[in-house]
Order: structure tokens, then C-alpha cells, then sequence
């Protein structure tokens, strides 16, 4: 008897899909909000308008971001030069300080009050994040909002990619070896991606809504160009760190040279 | 599974899918409606969420009601959108019909019970309260829902294809375990996105929570369950592989094993 309710209820559903078309909000002021692995989105992205302008005599922003703390030459996983990456490790740790100049990895960098400057372009092909040996590769990946990422499974098992995300739709997908997923994002948002059955694995795609931005590589540096002259907000970002944040003045066709640390407090 | 009794089984499977494609087939075009969803939070869906619902869900929705406390399976916190069972893809939110089925049926093996004592316009009324309380239905709307094809009879056949699935294309056992009983290696250490404990599902205990007709198990896997780590297999499947699967899933459904014990 149960089960012919059931498959009543079922033909009402498929036959009927009363489509309550809420009007989508395209919301370009992005409210905070809290979600329990996500931070909130507010720290990192602009939350203006943003004008797209030819930019001939933009200026360049170059600089290192370090991690100052003692600890970092102690207890944390070094990075000795010309080492490639160690993807064997189970997860991703979370401080990667070069041992070289305190240089910290996978920091993203970006302007937060920008209200005009070069084309959004979003990349034609589309950034990857492979699980490799139980690790998402890269660990920190930046986009543009509106830009499309690859989830690729390396590994010959089974993996998920688990997002939980509140604008951005949120998914959780199995994937078996080969399988490739595409999924855009449209929201400036922080998105931590977590693979449930590799419990200690997971990454952070983080999507901004402006162009200026980059993420730090395994000795610390980064690199912004393109940019109108003026005075901006320059944010570092760190998924142990926080936020740091510095105002920098761009001139015309010169390369501005900055540092941020992450100093002895921590 | 000794093969009379799964022989049994099946055959039972065949006649309840041909029984219930008659009713649908008869049935189905007399009952058929549209739910009568209101579209704005109505008083009535108010007083009903806050006499009814509030206790366990929160006054907000946050999943924090007084009675909440003590509770695992937590109340659902709507305040994300995330709903576990639904006719839609991997984080689409639910239909309005996937909600009120949800509320009309309960969650077996938890304490959200099917709320057949209210009237079915108050069972509607709260629709738009629930969504009221997530900033996601003002964002996004539902994906459409999977197409589910007809499904296949259930034989031997399907089922051993199945359980080849089950093993080894996409290891389910890493979570339900290979009899299914939920204790695989990676079952341990699995939470919800709000932060508890979640055991992945028993199968043998037959208690569907989703509900426990084929096409019922057929959905939970190829949609997920939104806010735990139950994936879904959407790319990975053909339609008939996917009817497999379900006829290997039902088939580790053991009651009597409960009922010994
Ligand atoms: C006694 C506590 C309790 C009360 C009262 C209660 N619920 Fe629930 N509800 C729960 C629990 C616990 C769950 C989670 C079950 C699970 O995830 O296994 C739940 C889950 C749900 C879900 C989630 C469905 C999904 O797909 O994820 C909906 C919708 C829901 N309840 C609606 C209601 C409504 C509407 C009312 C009031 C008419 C109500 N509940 C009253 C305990 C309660
Ligand atoms: C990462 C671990 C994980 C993997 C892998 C996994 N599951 Fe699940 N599954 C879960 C969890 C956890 C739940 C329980 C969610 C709950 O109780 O709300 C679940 C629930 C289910 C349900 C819903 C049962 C109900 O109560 O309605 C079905 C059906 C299911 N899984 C089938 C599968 C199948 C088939 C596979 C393989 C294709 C699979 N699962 C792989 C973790 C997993």
C-alpha cells in the first residue's frame, strides 16, 4: 500500500513543477555570511561595481609575502629550493614556507578597492584542480568570478569533490579515475573543497570579482600588472593566516616593489 | 544472499513495478494536481512552523531548537539551503514538491515524523517558511529534476551487475561497507557540512530514510544528499547501470536480521 502512495507522489512530481520563479538577485553588493568552513567573503573581494577601461600606462606591483614566525623554520614543511612540490604527502599542509626567505605559498593577493581597470577576461582553458595521490592540486586557486574550473580525478579510485558554498550552487560529486567535472563559478565567494572519503584532503578556490590578483608561489612572490595609477588596497589572504592588508600607490609604467609578513604573533 | 531468497525477492520486485505502473497508469491521471504552493509566507505558515516546527528547527531555522539539544540526526538547519533529499541534482535546492514530501513522509530513523496530523494546506503553508530562512533561494532556483528512465526488471543479472558497480567501479563499500552495513574505512570519520557526526546509511536495516521504492534508492544516489558526504554519481552512470546499482543496494536490505536481535 505504501509503496503505491509513493509512486503516486512521484508521477505528481514529474507531472508537476509548479516553478516558483523567485527572480534570480544578481546582487553586486555582496552581504558576509557565515557558513561554518567558509569564510566570509567579505574579507577578500571588492565589493563595488567595477568599471572595465583601457589601461596604457598601467603600472606593476611585485612583492613577496612572508611568514615571519620562528616557528616557521622549525616545525613547518619545508621547502628547500629547486625541490619540486612533495604531492605525496596525504593533504595539504597548510603553512608551505620556503626555507630560503620565509616566503609563504599559496597566499592569494588582490586588490580589493579597484572601481576600474583592465578587461575581465575569463581564461578559455579552464584552470584544473587534479586529486593526485589523495591531493588537490593546487591547494589555493584564485579565479575570476564567471570562470569555469576542471575537477580532474588523477588517482585510480574513487574521490568527491565536496563544495559548501551558499551563491555558488554547491555540489558533491563522486569521480572515478579520468573523470573530469566543469563547474562555473559566479559569485565572489571562499570555497573550500573537501574529498570526504580522504578525509584529511581538501583545497580552497577562491573567487574574486575583479582581475587584480595572484597567488603566491612556493618562494612567496607574486605578481600584478595592468594597473591604472593610483592609490589601492592590497589584501593577502592566508587559510591559517587571515587577512593582511596594505594601501600601495601605482605609478604609471613603474614596477612597485611591496612585502607583507605574517610576523612573530603567530 | 542465498539465491532462493533473492530469487524470491526479485520476484516480488516484478510484481510490485508491474502493480504500481497499473495504478500509475490508472491512478495517476485522476489524483494528479498541482500542489497549491503559496508563494509568500502566509500567517497560517507562521503559526504553523512556530507551533509544530520551531521546537526542533529553531525559531530561525537554524536547526536549534530547545528540543534540538540532545538530538542526532540534528534538526535540519535551513538557513543553507542544503536539503538532503530531493528529485534535483548535486546542490540544486530542493522543489517545493521534494520539500512537502519530505514533510508529508518524515525521516525514518529520526525524529522527524511524517506530519500526517496537519492538513495538507498547512503541510503547504510552511514551504515558503522553510525557504524563507536561506539566502539561497533568493539567488539561485531548483535545477530541473534528473530524469529518471523506466526502469529495468530486476533479475539475478542486474543485480550481480550491480554489486560489480558497488565494488568496484565506484566502491560504494568505502562508506556503507561491502555488506552494506554503513561501516566501510572510510565510515568513520564522516561529518555533515554543519559539523556532526554522520554514519553512512545501513543498508541492511531497510529503513530507507529517503524512502525505500527502487526509483526512491535510484534518486538518493544519482542526486547525493545535499550537506553530507554522500556524493552523487551523476556522470558516471548509463540509466540501466543506475537500475542496477538500486537492485544491488535493495538487495543488501536484510529485516531480518533486525528483527532477531
Ligand atoms: C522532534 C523534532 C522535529 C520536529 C518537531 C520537526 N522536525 Fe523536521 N527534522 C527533524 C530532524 C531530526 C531532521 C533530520 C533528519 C535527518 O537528516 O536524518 C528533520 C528534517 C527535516 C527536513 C529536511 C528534509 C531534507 O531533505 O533534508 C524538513 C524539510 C523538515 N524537517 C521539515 C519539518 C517541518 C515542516 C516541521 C513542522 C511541521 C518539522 N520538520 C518538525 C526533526 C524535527
Ligand atoms: C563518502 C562516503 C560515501 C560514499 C562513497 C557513498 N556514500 Fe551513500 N551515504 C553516505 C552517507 C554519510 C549517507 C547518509 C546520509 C544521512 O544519513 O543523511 C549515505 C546515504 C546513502 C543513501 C540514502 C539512504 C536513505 O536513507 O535514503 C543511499 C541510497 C546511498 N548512500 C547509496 C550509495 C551508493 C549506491 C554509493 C556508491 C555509488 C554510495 N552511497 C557511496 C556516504 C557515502
Amino acid at each position: 500500500m505504501i509503496f503505491v502512495v509513493f509512486m503516486r507522489d512521484y508521477n505528481l512530481y514529474t507531472k508537476f513543477m509548479i516553478n516558483l520563479t523567485k527572480p534570480i538577485l544578481i546582487l553586486s553588493v555582496i552581504v558576509g555570511f557565515l557558513c561554518g568552513d567558509t569564510q566570509s567573503s567579505k574579507d577578500i573581494y571588492a565589493g563595488d561595481t567595477y568599471t572595465e577601461i583601457e589601461v596604457a600606462e598601467g603600472g606593476t606591483v611585485v612583492g613577496n609575502v612572508k611568514y615571519g614566525g620562528e616557528l616557521a623554520a622549525l616545525s613547518l614543511n619545508l621547502y628547500a629550493d629547486m625541490q619540486v612540490p612533495d604531492t605525496s604527502k596525504p593533504t595539504s599542509e597548510k603553512l608551505i614556507v620556503s626555507s630560503i626567505n620565509n616566503g609563504l605559498k599559496n597566499a592569494v593577493v588582490s586588490i580589493t578597492n579597484i572601481k576600474q581597470g583592465k578587461k575581465k577576461t575569463v581564461p578559455l582553458i579552464h584552470p584544473l584542480v587534479d586529486q593526485q595521490k589523495n591531493t588537490f592540486v593546487p591547494g589555493t586557486l584564485p579565479i575570476l568570478a564567471g570562470t569555469t574550473v576542471d575537477f580532474l580525478n588523477g588517482d585510480e579510485e574513487l574521490h568527491n569533490i565536496h563544495t559548501r558554498s551558499t551563491k555558488n550552487q554547491p555540489f558533491n560529486l563522486g569521480t572515478t579515475y579520468k573523470q573530469r567535472i566543469s563547474r562555473t563559478f559566479e559569485y565572489p565567494e571562499v570555497i573550500k573543497l573537501t574529498c570526504d572519503i580522504h578525509k584529511k584532503s581538501y583545497a580552497w578556490i577562491i573567487v574574486l570579482d575583479n582581475p587584480y590578483f595572484d597567488v603566491t608561489d612556493r618562494n612567496g612572490y607574486f605578481e600584478i600588472c595592468d594597473i591604472p595609477p593610483g592609490t589601492y588596497k592590497f589584501q593577502v589572504w592566508h587559510e591559517e593566516l587571515g587577512n593582511l592588508e596594505k594601501e600601495v600607490t601605482v605609478h604609471p609604467k613603474e614596477i612597485t616593489n611591496i612585502e607583507f609578513n605574517y610576523a612573530q604573533n603567530w | 544472499m542465498k539465491p532462493k531468497v533473492l530469487l524470491g525477492k526479485v520476484g516480488l520486485w516484478s510484481a510490485t513495478a508491474v502493480a504500481s505502473a497499473a495504478v500509475m497508469l490508472c491512478i495517476a491521471p485522476t489524483t494528479a494536481r498541482a500542489l497549491n504552493v503559496p508563494t509568500e509566507v502566509t500567517e497560517l505558515g507562521k503559526n504553523t512552523y512556530k507551533k509544530y516546527c520551531s521546537p526542533c528547527h529553531g525559531e530561525e531555522g537554524k536547526g536549534d531548537g530547545p528540543l534540538a539539544r540532545s538530538m542526532l540526526p540534528k534538526p535540519r538547519d535551513f538557513t543553507r539551503g542544503a536539503y538532503k533529499f530531493r528529485t534535483t541534482p548535486s546542490g540544486s535546492l530542493p522543489t517545493d514538491e521534494d520539500i512537502f514530501r519530505t514533510i508529508s513522509y518524515g525521516v525514518p530513523n529520526s525524529t522527524m515524523i511524517p506530519w500526517d496530523i496537519l492538513t495538507e494546506e498547512q503541510r503547504l503553508s510552511v514551504i515558503p517558511v522553510l525557504k524563507s530562512f536561506s539566502e539561497a533561494f533568493e539567488v539561485r532556483k531548483p535545477d530541473a529534476p534528473v530524469d529518471v528512465g523506466l526502469e529495468v526488471r530486476p533479475t539475478e543479472r542486474t543485480i550481480a551487475e550491480g554489486k560489480k558497480i558497488y565494488e568496484e567501479k565506484l566502491e560504494c563499500w568505502k562508506c556503507h561497507g561491502v555488506e552494506g552495513r554503513g561501516d566501510g574505512p572510510s565510515a568513520g570519520e564522516q561529518e555533515d557540512d554543519f559539523g556532526f557526526p554522520i554514519k553512512p546509511f545501513d543498508f541492511t536495516t531497510g529503513k530507507f530514510k529517503g524512502g525505500n521504492s527502487s526509483r526512491d534508492v535510484y534518486l538518493r544516489f544519482t542526486t547525493g544528499l545535499n550537506g553530507t558526504p554522500m556524493p552523487s554519481f551523476a556522470k558516471e552512470l548509463s540509466d540501466e547501470q543506475r537500475w542496477y546499482l538500486t537492485h544491488y543496494v535493495m538487495s543488501l536490505v536484510k529485516p531480518e536480521d533486525k528483527e532477531k536481535k
